[in-house]
C-alpha cells in the first residue's frame, strides 16, 4: 500500500510542477525516479520518454501510466495516473469557480513566468548532462545533428524525428551496438 | 450529453500524437467549429490559462471545457475521456515491454532515438524561450537558475519556486 501512495504523491508533485508543456516535467521526474528512488536507470527513463512521445496522448499521462505499471502493476498505474491528473483538475476547477480572471492578476502572472525561467534552466542543464554522459560515436552525433536540422530548419513534427532516428538506428545501429553495450 | 463529452474527449485523446500542445488545433476544430460547444474567444482564453497553470495542457483544457459545459461532473468526465486512451495504450505497451527488450530491433531503434531526445530537449527550451521570454531579465534569471541547479540539483521543485518568487519581484 505504501508503494501505491508513494507513486501517487510522486506523480502528484510532478503534475503540480509541469508548467510550460510536457517537457517541463522531465527534470523533476528524472531527479525523483532515476536519482532519488533509483526505480529506473537513465536508459530506461529515456526509452520510456521516447515511447511516451510516439504513442497517443499527453506525455505526462503516458509516463505516469508507464512508470506506475512497472512499479506496481495495474493498480500502480492507476495511482500514478490519478496522481499526475489531480493537480490539473483541482487548479482549473478552482480557477473556473472562484478566480475567473486569475491569470490577469499581475503577481500571479509574474510568478508563473518566473517558474518558466526555472523550467528552461533545468531543461538546459539536463540537455548538457545527458549529452556529456552519452557515448559520442559518429552515429550518435550525426543523428543529433540531423534531428536538430529536422526540428529547426525543416520543422518536422517531433514524432517523425523520433521515428527517423529509430529507423536509422535499425539500419546502422548494428555497427555500433557492441561498443555501446554496458 | 455526458457520454457524448466522454466520447469526444476520448477521440481527441487518441488522435493527440506528440504531447498536449498537439491537441490544441484538433480540440479547437472539433469543439469550436464543428460542435459549437464553446466560443472561439473562450477557447483562446482557456488556452492562455492552461499553458501557464500547473499540469499538462491537455488535461487543463479538458477540465476547463468540461466544467464550462456540465460543471464539476463534466470536468471529471472530460478528464477521464482524454486520459483513457493514453492509459489503455500504455498499459498494453508496458505489458509487452519485456518482450520488446529482448528484440534486437528494439535495442537498435532505441540506440537511434537517444540522440533525438537531446534535440527534442533543445527544442523544448527554445519553444518556451520564444513564447515567453520577452526581455533580457528572463535570460538572466534562467542563467542564474542554471547556475544554482548545477550546484544544487537535489531539489528541482525548490528552484522552480525560487524562480517563481523572484519573478514576482523583478519581472515586468
Amino acid at each position: 500500500m505504501r508503494k501505491y501512495f508513494s507513486l501517487f504523491f510522486n506523480f502528484f508533485k510532478i503534475g503540480l510542477f509541469t508548467i510550460g508543456g510536457g517537457y517541463a516535467m522531465i527534470p523533476l521526474m528524472r531527479e525523483t525516479l532515476v536519482y532519488r528512488d533509483n526505480s529506473l536507470t537513465e536508459d530506461e527513463f529515456l526509452e520510456m520518454l521516447a515511447i511516451s512521445q510516439i504513442t497517443p496522448g499527453p506525455i505526462a499521462i503516458n509516463m505516469a501510466t508507464f512508470v506506475g505499471y512497472r512499479e506496481g502493476g495495474l493498480i500502480g498505474s492507476i495511482f500514478a495516473t490519478v496522481g499526475v491528473s489531480l493537480p490539473s483538475l483541482i487548479t482549473i476547477l478552482l480557477i473556473s469557480i472562484y478566480f475567473t480572471n486569475f491569470i490577469d492578476i499581475p503577481w500571479v502572472k509574474k510568478f508563473f513566468l518566473g517558474i518558466l525561467t526555472g523550467v528552461v534552466a533545468e531543461i538546459v542543464y539536463i540537455t548538457f548532462d545527458l549529452f556529456i554522459k552519452a557515448k559520442k560515436t559518429i552515429f550518435y552525433l550525426s543523428i543529433l545533428l540531423l534531428s536538430v536540422i529536422e526540428l529547426f530548419v525543416i520543422r518536422i513534427d517531433p514524432i517523425y524525428v523520433i521515428l527517423i532516428g529509430g529507423a536509422l538506428g535499425i539500419v546502422f545501429g548494428k555497427f555500433f551496438e557492441v561498443k555501446d553495450a554496458p | 450529453m455526458l457520454l457524448r463529452m466522454f466520447l469526444e474527449f476520448f477521440k481527441i485523446g487518441i488522435v493527440t500524437l506528440g504531447g498536449g500542445q498537439a491537441m490544441l488545433p484538433i480540440l479547437q476544430h472539433s469543439l469550436v467549429r464543428e460542435l459549437h460547444w464553446i466560443s472561439q474567444e473562450k477557447f483562446l482564453y482557456f488556452v492562455s490559462v492552461a499553458e501557464v497553470t500547473p499540469g499538462p495542457v491537455a488535461l487543463n483544457m479538458a477540465t476547463f471545457i468540461g466544467y464550462e459545459l456540465r460543471g464539476v461532473i463534466g470536468s471529471i468526465i472530460a478528464t477521464l475521456g482524454v486520459v483513457s486512451p493514453s492509459f489503455i495504450i500504455i498499459l498494453i505497451v508496458a505489458r509487452f515491454e519485456q518482450k520488446f527488450k529482448e528484440n534486437a530491433l528494439y535495442t537498435r531503434f532505441m540506440l537511434g532515438v537517444k540522440p533525438v531526445i537531446i534535440a527534442l530537449l533543445i527544442n523544448a527550451s527554445y519553444l518556451i524561450i520564444q513564447h515567453s521570454f520577452s526581455n533580457p531579465i528572463y535570460y538572466l534569471m534562467a542563467l542564474c537558475g542554471l547556475f544554482i541547479f548545477t550546484l544544487y540539483k537535489k531539489s528541482p521543485v525548490l528552484i522552480l519556486l525560487l524562480a517563481g518568487f523572484t519573478g514576482i519581484f523583478i519581472l515586468k
